[in-house]
């Protein structure tokens, strides 16, 4: 008993290496997926810039009557929610079909399979930099000053990726067991979505549905985001820690339930 | 001298369970905790306590009856499938020689499909570079490289695939019916190539329903029978027994 967990652990260390060995191949899966669907588009990778402007103008025009008193640069508290959550949503939405994707593949040559959400995780964060341009802009234009704090970014980005990718290894695997994954998954994202403060400021949930937002990965992830971009507010807070503990949470827990199914995975394909 | 072993197997055995109700959505499967429902499995037992011991050089034909277990066997050596009892050590590089097409990405160039198939079978980029021209030539697609994929004739597409799994030089080449793939020049040209691999160290397995192909290129012979080794031996041999009706 004692020794078939400490040899599956074993295995889940020599995954990680096996994982390292790869990242040639990691790399040539990103920069597929990346000129794959940018060769196609006229518009190119300026849509990716393009897209969540647009929704932001849509929104904050439907929205800037009932929030923007509250809010302070609601158009960048706006944009900036849009493009965080686009990234973690769209990212593991798409990571979902990654193993039945490449069944072929899978079932003819030895991979880590990990390798295949990893590499939608990293193409959609690679989607996630090119949409910061625009949130750049309208900083710029709103003449909202940068927060000082900015050198926290590059540390909320890898807070999502960790993230994202523990809930790509859960939904990529459980998808070629249960195929109606997908569709609750989708569900699951909607409602988490309104249950995150992106077009919403956090002042006006009612005190005793507070709890829900607490519960909530994204709620400090947002924030966090969000302060390090502009916002006034202090880097070693109370949130960013939270932040972190669901971050590393959702990276174990996803690593070890892909450790446990990957070698049924292929008999499902 | 006798050779290193390339790939040791004992007692290998693989069982696929065919669940006789499996809940095929989460909705069921939760219905199913719930109502306290057990769910019944039937094994099936694609391989049964397989011993194989291959070293360096050597040229192994599998041959047997449509599901007899000669893919799923190729399988556990190429590391696709865990056995479920038994143990395997396999040491050195793997390349398969399995639907060669597999890794390829129709938008992509022909350069740039060979980095990702080079990089599937676990190469690094140094180790593509140092084969890049060796590949293209052998292939003889040099005037095509930089056209994507979708340009290229199927023979093309079979040349291509062929040149990058033989050329990354493994210890352990797999190959699964496919011998040699393309026009009549490039088929000699493929089967030479094989041919070449067994005067170096390298390790061949190849399945075959051709007993022609099998005796012209390998060594020994392992004969399997609804997942048992039913022969082992010399290649003559074990193609005659098969042979008999």
């Amino acid at each position: 008993m004692y020794n078939s967990s400490f040899k599956k652990m074993i295995e889940s260390l020599k995954e990680i290496s096996e994982v390292i060995k790869y990242k040639e191949l990691l790399r040539n899966l990103i920069s597929r997926d990346i000129k794959v669907r940018y060769k196609r588009s006229v518009l190119g990778f300026l849509w990716v810039m393009l897209n969540p402007l647009l929704m932001m103008l849509i929104l904050s025009m439907v929205f800037s009557g009932l929030f923007n008193v509250s809010t302070k640069n609601y158009a960048v508290y706006l944009l900036s929610g849009i493009i965080l959550w686009n990234f973690f949503a769209q990212g593991t939405s798409a990571s979902i079909l990654s193993f039945i994707g490449n069944n072929e593949l899978i079932k003819k040559v030895y991979l880590p399979k990990a390798i295949f959400p990893l590499s939608v995780i990293l193409s959609a964060m690679i989607h996630f930099f090119f949409s910061l341009i625009p949130l750049f802009i309208i900083l710029f234009i709103t003449g909202t000053p940068i927060s000082s704090q900015i050198f926290m970014l590059p540390v909320v980005i890898i807070m999502v990726v960790l993230f994202s990718f523990g809930i790509s290894l859960i939904v990529s695997s459980l998808t070629v067991f249960f195929h109606d994954t997908k569709y609750i998954y989708e569900v699951l994202l909607l409602a988490w979505m309104y249950a995150t403060p992106i077009f919403y400021p956090e002042s006006i949930v009612p005190q005793k549905y507070a709890f829900i937002l607490h519960l909530n990965p994204f709620y400090y992830f947002m924030d966090t985001f969000r302060v390090a971009l502009y916002m006034d507010g202090p880097y070693l807070s109370e949130r960013l820690l939270y932040g972190f503990l669901f971050a590393f949470v959702a990276l174990i827990a996803g690593w070890f339930f892909y450790n446990r199914y990957k070698d049924r995975v292929v008999y499902y394909l | 001298m006798v050779n290193e072993v390339t790939i040791n197997m004992s007692g290998i055995s693989v069982k696929y369970r065919l669940a006789k109700e499996k809940p095929e959505t989460l909705q069921e499967y939760f219905i199913n905790r719930v109502k306290g429902k057990r769910m019944e499995y039937k094994d099936f037992w694609a391989l049964k306590d397989i011993n194989l011991q291959l070293r360096k050089g050597e040229t192994l034909g599998i041959i047997g009856h449509n599901g007899a277990g000669k893919s799923t066997l190729l399988k556990v050596i190429a590391g696709v499938l865990k056995s479920v009892k038994g143990d395997i050590t396999v040491h050195g590089s793997i390349a398969p020689l399995i639907e060669l097409s597999a890794g390829f990405d129709m938008e992509l160039t022909g350069k740039e499909n060979i980095y990702l198939n080079a990089s599937i079978l676990g190469f690094s980029r140094k180790e593509i570079d140092r084969k890049f021209n060796a590949i293209v030539e052998f292939a003889e697609l040099s005037e095509f490289v930089y056209s994507p994929l979708k340009s290229y004739s199927s023979g093309m597409v079979s040349r291509l695939g062929f040149s990058i799994a033989t050329e990354v030089n493994p210890d352990i080449l797999i190959i699964d019916e496919i011998l040699a793939v393309g026009d009549e020049a490039f088929k000699r040209k493929s089967e030479e190539r094989i041919l070449g691999f067994k005067k170096t160290e390298t390790t061949i397995l190849f399945v075959s329903h051709d007993m022609k192909d099998v005796r012209k290129l390998c060594d020994n012979v392992l004969w399997l029978d609804h997942g048992m080794s039913r022969m082992y031996g010399d290649s003559e041999l074990v193609t005659n027994e098969y042979q008999k009706p």
